[in-house]
C-alpha cells in the first residue's frame, strides 16, 4: 500500500466506525465522538493556515466562540430557529470577524502576527466575560436547538441526539472534502507557493497578501461551522470557548496530529478528546497528562500522528 | 531601430547615505540581451530589484512599453511581462518542480481565486507549465522535489518558473553564481535558447558569459552607469578596464 491509500483506508474504516456509533446510539458515546467529530472540523480550519498557508494564528478560537455566541443570540433574541437562517448568519459572522481580524493582523509578520492574534483573541474573551449581554462569565444556555420544519414537519431537529450526531459528521466530511477540494484547485497552489517562499510566490504574479487573506476568512468560516455545531450540540455557549487557551490547544491538536495532512489533523482531534475525556478519570492532573504526551509526539515524531501513518506505523 | 521595451529614467535607490543606484538612465530594447556588469556592491541587484518592485525607487522613474510602473508591487509587474530571477536560488520547499512549474503557469488564468477543480485539470496551465517544462530542459525530472535538485537545477528551474509566467523582459540575477564549468556551460546554452524570443537583463559576473550571450553591456560602478556599448567597446573601453576588468584579469 503506498502511503495514499493508506490514508484513504484508514479515513474510511474511521467514518464507518462513526456511522456504527450512530447505529448503536449510546448517549455517551454520540456526545463523545460528537464533540470529536467538532474539533476535527475546527483542527482541519486552522491547518489550512498553520499547515498549508505558515500563518500559526492564535485568534481560530475567536472564530469559533463568535459563531456559537451568534447562534446564541439568533435564537434567544431574534426567536430563529431555522438552521438554514441561523447557519449562514453564524459562518457570516464568523468570516466577517476573520476578514477585520485578518486585515489588520496580516499587516504583521512572523511572531508579530502570532502576537496581535492572541491580543485580538485575549479581547474579545474579555468583551465577552464581562458584558452582561453575552451571559458574562457564565455563558448562556440556547432557549431552544436549531429546528427545520416544512409545513409543520420536523426534518432536521439537532435536539435530537443521532440527528444532531448524523448533522455534524456530514459536516465533517464535507468541511474535508472542501478544504482537500481547495487546496489541489489553483487556490491552494498558491497557498503552497506562500508556504515555500512568499517572495517568490510573489514575483510570480500572484498577490500573496490577497491569498493569506482569503485563506483566512474561509478558515475562519469553517471554525464558525465548529462553532455553531457546538453550540448546537451542548445549548450552551461560554467565553472560554473563544480564549486563548482553546486556540492553544487547537494549535496543539493540529501539530500532534501533524499540520498540512488535513487528516494528520483529524486524528490529533481524535486523540486529544480522548486523552481529555479518560485522562480527567484517571487523574486530576489531566492537562500535565496531555502535555507530556505532547511533549513527547513533537521530539520523537516531528511530523505528527501523521508521519507514523505515512511510514506505514513501522516506527 | 528598435523601441525600448524598459526605460529608466534618472533612477535612484538609497540606503541611508549609501547611494546603491544613482540616476540611472538607461534604455532596454526589444529583442536583445543587455548585460549589466558591475563590480561587487555596485549596485546591480538593488537595480533588478527596482525594476521588479521589489524595492521602491527614492527618484526617477521606471517605464515598460511606455507605461509609468514605478510604484508597481511586484505581482502587478509579474503579470504586465516582466518576470526576474533571484540572485540565490530560490525554489518552492516543498513543491516538485512540475508543481512548481504548474504554479508558475497559473498566471495565464485572469485570476487563481479558484477554489474548486484542481489546477492539474487546466488545459491551459498545463500545456504552459509543459511548455517551461521544456525549455528549462527539466523534463526528466519533473517530479524530483525542488529541494532534493542539484544547485544547477535549481538554477534552471529557477529560469523554468520565470518562463512559464509568459514574460516579455526576463530580468535574470547572476543566473551562473555558484555553478561548477559544466553547469554553467549548460545555462549558458539554455539562456542562449531563451534570448531567441525573449528580451533579457542579465547581471552577471562570468565574463565569458556575459559577451558571449549579450548585445549591449552596461557597466555599473558605485551606482552609476560609467558606459554603455557593445560587447567589443566594453572590452575596449580604457575607463571599464580601470574601473573593473582590470581588477579581475590578472
Ligand atoms: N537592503 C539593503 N540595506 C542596506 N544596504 C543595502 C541593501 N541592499 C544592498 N545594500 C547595499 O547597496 C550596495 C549595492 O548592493 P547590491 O546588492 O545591489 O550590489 P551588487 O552589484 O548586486 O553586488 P554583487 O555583485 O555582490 O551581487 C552594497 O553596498 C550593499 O551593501
Ligand atoms: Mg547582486
Amino acid at each position: 500500500m503506498t502511503a495514499r491509500q493508506r490514508v484513504q483506508a484508514l479515513l474510511c474504516a474511521g467514518a464507518l466506525a462513526l456511522l456504527a456509533v450512530a447505529a448503536v446510539g449510546d448517549r455517551f458515546w454520540l456526545q463523545l465522538f460528537g464533540k470529536a467529530m467538532i474539533t476535527c472540523i475546527f483542527a482541519i480550519s486552522l491547518d489550512l493556515l498553520v499547515g498549508y498557508a505558515g500563518l500559526v494564528s492564535l485568534a481560530h478560537a475567536a472564530f469559533f466562540g463568535l459563531s456559537a455566541y451568534a447562534l446564541a443570540g439568533l435564537t434567544n433574541r431574534l426567536q430563529l430557529v431555522n438552521p438554514l437562517l441561523t447557519l449562514p448568519l453564524a459562518l457570516a459572522a464568523a468570516a466577517l470577524a476573520a476578514l477585520c481580524i485578518g486585515w489588520l493582523s496580516l499587516r504583521a509578520a512572523g511572531v508579530y502576527f502570532i502576537m496581535v492574534t492572541l491580543a485580538f483573541t485575549q479581547m474579545l474573551f474579555y468583551l465577552f466575560s464581562e458584558a452582561p449581554w453575552f451571559g458574562g462569565s457564565d455563558g448562556l444556555y440556547l432557549s431552544q436547538k436549531p429546528l427545520l420544519s416544512i409545513l409543520g414537519r420536523p426534518l432536521l431537529d439537532l435536539g435530537n441526539r443521532t440527528a444532531a450526531y448524523l448533522f455534524i459528521f456530514a459536516a465533517l466530511v464535507l468541511s474535508y472534502f472542501f478544504l482537500s477540494r481547495l487546496l489541489r484547485a489553483p487556490f491552494g497552489r498558491v497557498l503552497a507557493g506562500i508556504r515555500g517562499n512568499e517572495q517568490r510566490t510573489r514575483a510570480l504574479g500572484f498577490s500573496t497578501a490577497r491569498y493569506k487573506l482569503t485563506a483566512f476568512v474561509i478558515a475562519g468560516a469553517v471554525a464558525g461551522l465548529a462553532g455553531y455545531l457546538d453550540a448546537a450540540l451542548y445549548g450552551f455557549v461560554n467565553p472560554a470557548e473563544l480564549g486563548w487557551r482553546q486556540s492553544g490547544l487547537l494549535l496543539m491538536t493540529v501539530l500532534l496530529g501533524g499540520r498540512g495532512t488535513l487528516y494528520g489533523p483529524i486524528l490529533g482531534a481524535f486523540l486529544l478528546t480522548f486523552l481529555e475525556h479518560y485522562g480527567a478519570r484517571l487523574t486530576d492532573h489531566s492537562s500535565a497528562l496531555i502535555g507530556a504526551v505532547v511533549i513527547l509526539v513533537v521530539l520523537f515524531l516531528p511530523r505528527g500522528v501523521a508521519g507514523l501513518v505515512e511510514r506505514g506505523g513501522r516506527g | 531601430m528598435a523601441e525600448p521595451i524598459l526605460e529608466l529614467r534618472g533612477l535612484s535607490r538609497r540606503f541611508g547615505a549609501l547611494r546603491a543606484v544613482d540616476k540611472v538612465t538607461l534604455a532596454f530594447e526589444r529583442g536583445r540581451v543587455h548585460a549589466v556588469i558591475g563590480p561587487n556592491g555596485a549596485g546591480k541587484s538593488t537595480l533588478l530589484n527596482l525594476l521588479s518592485g521589489e524595492l521602491r525607487a527614492d527618484g526617477g522613474s521606471v517605464h515598460f512599453r511606455g507605461e509609468d510602473v514605478t510604484r508597481a508591487p511586484p505581482d502587478r509587474l509579474s503579470r504586465l511581462g516582466i518576470g526576474r530571477s533571484f540572485q540565490t536560488a530560490t525554489v518552492l520547499e516543498g513543491l516538485t518542480c512540475e508543481e512548481t512549474l504548474r504554479l508558475a503557469a497559473q498566471s495565464c488564468l485572469r485570476s487563481s481565486m479558484r477554489f474548486f477543480r484542481p489546477s492539474d485539470r487546466y488545459p491551459e496551465v498545463n500545456a504552459r507549465a509543459e511548455r517551461a517544462l521544456g525549455e528549462c530542459r527539466m523534463t526528466a525530472r519533473r517530479s524530483a522535489r525542488a529541494k532534493d535538485l542539484s544547485y544547477g537545477e535549481q538554477r534552471q528551474l529557477e529560469i523554468g518558473m520565470v518562463l512559464a509566467t509568459s514574460p516579455q523582459l526576463l530580468l535574470l540575477d547572476e543566473p551562473l553564481a555558484g555553478l561548477g564549468h559544466d553547469e554553467a556551460l549548460a545555462v549558458v546554452d539554455l539562456l542562449r535558447a531563451i534570448a531567441v524570443e525573449h528580451t533579457l537583463v542579465l547581471v552577471e559576473h562570468d565574463m565569458d558569459a556575459v559577451f558571449s550571450l549579450a548585445a549591449a553591456v552596461t557597466v555599473l560602478v558605485n551606482g552609476k552607469v560609467l558606459e554603455t556599448g557593445t560587447p567589443a567597446q566594453i572590452r575596449a573601453s580604457p575607463a571599464v578596464r580601470e574601473a573593473y576588468l582590470g581588477e579581475e584579469e590578472p
